[in-house]
């Protein structure tokens, strides 16, 4: 297990990329946001695309697709009411309904092997339409 | 894995079925060489109280789906008039595992006698889900492997479909018929409610899951099912084609079963319809022919009405034909969403003729968002409003015309002002059963 951490429930591997890109976007904030996805064949779990400090949420909903699975982190960057600037990081599982269920199902299942390999996630939401991971939704959670 | 550890630990089957899990694990971790099931596809069986479905895991849909329903006869009676009578018109085709599903209904059970002594050709094996006999269960998987799917359960590893209500004996029993009769190399039994909610993509919902014999709503949290919180009621689609039938029946419409008459076709476009008589036939069996007839008609004109019935206000409302199969139009009025309606309002129950029997019974029963919000209640506070937003609808009876909209109503005006309600419908009523198999 020297390099990839192991799933519990699924024979899914969770490579040290994902872990390492998580960090560096929790310590550095080098990354707003980091996409990962399941490889069905090598069994991993990569990363699918990184966001920028420059970019935004609506990037991140946009680089989701429509008939597949994701999962996302996103750090969300607010100023509180009493003008306080805080972060938050938000797991979000993507699972539109246009997703096969084999898909879902995979997804669904490996999850918590990915979280446990995310140390330091704040909120999660779990997302099958835009509505359900909107920019309000996100905003609610962290008050 | 869920469900290994709430396994009851007085039973001698114990570590046989520990060692099972283990395997079953190892093949999951995609460790071939301990174990080597996992080159061969696991097997997926759902045997609900009204319809079984079988499959394989990965798929899309199940390969076999037919009525849990057997017919038994005292060994004594068989012959063969009595064979034939009881699937006039069907075309035997053992081979053909695929098949649309009207067909398969009348079929199905056929070669299914289970030798005992039995009352009529009809028996209910199953109780809120929970199986009552044994026997009929045995003959139904024999059936499931052996005719439809065509395999050697030798071969596959399984994956059951249970009741979130199962009791630990319940398990006992399938685990020994499994590992003992059938011989299976591995077996997981997984609750209904949590396949449900992983094939939607989520690890946590809240699944109010409608079938023929029984309605339950149980909220998954990380893939388990919280099992206090669990509510259930007997109100499900059989009881609403209960219903429909007594309904009709008090209108004078009566319903032919499909086996009692031939109909020719003289001229073009012009039909006769000539009444066989077959004098054998039992009681139960009418019944149940009848019941393939109504349930039907309840599935193509039933609709969940928005608010709830009133009886006055539907009184108007255009009537819709329904064509029988001995060509007889009838005509379906209030009735259309009458039945439906109480699903949210078991009283409801108590107007219908010839219903008495159930309706002593249906005060205690809760309508459908009831059970919702009681459900939600039991649950930890932090996780209700996860739960209120992703209600998962599943079964046959939940994928009923305009349920989905009236459920989410009903709970936008019962359920915290904070809370966003959202239900979703899990696509058809038999794309849910399958899960994958690593």
């Amino acid at each position: 297990m020297a390099m990839a951490f192991k799933m519990a429930t699924t024979g899914m591997w969770v490579t040290e990329e994902c872990k390492n890109s998580f960090m560096e976007m929790k310590w550095k904030k080098v990354h707003r946001y980091i996409v990962f996805k399941i490889d069905e064949k090598s069994r991993l779990v990569t990363v699918d695309k990184v966001g920028g400090p420059g970019e935004g949420y609506d990037d991140l909903a946009a680089s989701l697709p429509d008939n597949d699975c994701r999962y996302a982190v996103f750090d969300f960057d607010f100023v509180t009411v009493d003008n306080c600037r805080k972060s938050k990081i938000f797991f979000i599982a993507w699972a539109p309904t246009a997703s096969r269920i084999r898909a879902k199902m995979l997804y669904a299942t490996s999850k918590d092997g990915l979280r446990r390999a995310l140390d330091g996630v704040h909120y999660e939401v779990q997302a099958t339409d835009p509505t359900e991971m909107g920019i309000e939704v996100i905003r609610d959670r962290a008050k | 894995m869920y469900g290994g550890g709430e396994y009851d630990a007085t039973s001698p089957f114990k570590s046989l079925i520990r060692a099972f899990y283990a395997s079953l694990n190892f093949s999951f971790d995609g460790v071939s060489l301990v174990c080597p099931v996992d080159e061969v596809s696991a097997i997926v069986i759902d045997l609900g109280s009204h319809t079984c479905k079988a499959g394989y895991a990965g798929e899309d849909a199940p390969k076999a789906v037919f009525p849990s329903v057997v017919g038994s006869i005292d060994q004594m009676e068989v012959d063969d008039p009595i064979k034939s009578e009881r699937d006039p018109g069907s075309v035997p085709d053992p081979k053909n595992v695929v098949r649309p599903f009207d067909s398969d209904k009348i079929k199905a059970k056929r070669k299914l006698y289970v030798g005992s002594q039995a009352l009529g050709y009809r028996r209910d094996n199953m109780e809120d889900g929970v199986v009552v006999d044994w026997d009929i269960v045995d003959s139904i998987w024999d059936h499931a492997f052996r005719e439809r799917l065509l395999i050697d359960p030798k071969e596959h590893p399984m994956l059951l479909a249970e009741p979130s209500s199962n009791t630990p004996q319940q398990r006992e029993r399938t685990a020994e018929l499994m590992f003992e009769k059938y011989k299976v190399p591995a077996l997981f039994l997984a609750k209904n409610a949590v396949l449900t909610s992983f094939a939607s993509g989520r690890a946590t919902s809240l699944v109010v899951d409608s079938g023929g014999g029984y309605t339950t709503v149980a909220p998954v949290h990380d893939g388990y099912v919280l099992q206090k919180a669990v509510a259930t009621s007997p109100i499900g689609g059989e009881i609403l084609t209960e219903c429909l039938m007594k309904s009709l029946e008090s209108k004078s419409i009566t319903i032919k079963p499909r086996y009692s008459f031939k109909r020719k076709e003289i001229r073009p476009g012009e039909f006769q319809t000539v009444d066989l008589d077959f004098p054998n036939t039992t009681e139960s069996y009418k019944l149940y022919a009848q019941r393939v007839i109504a349930s039907d008609i309840k599935e193509s004109v039933c609709r969940a009405p928005d608010t709830p019935f009133d009886e006055s206000a539907y009184a108007n409302i255009p009537m819709t034909p329904y064509e029988l199969p001995d060509g007889q139009t009838i005509e379906i009025g209030a009735d259309r969403f009458k039945i439906p309606d109480i699903l949210f309002n078991p009283s409801l129950v108590q107007t219908i003729p010839g219903m008495e029997s159930f309706a002593e019974s249906a005060h205690s029963i809760r309508g459908l968002p009831q059970m919702v919000i009681e459900s939600i209640n039991k649950c930890d506070v932090d996780i209700r409003r996860e739960l209120f937003s992703s209600i998962l609808l599943a079964g046959g009876t939940a994928s009923m015309q305009q349920l989905k909209e009236r459920l989410e109503k009903d709970l936008l005006e019962e359920s915290p002002q904070a809370a966003r309600v959202k239900v979703l419908a899990s696509g058809n009523a038999t794309e849910r059963r399958f899960r994958l198999d690593f």
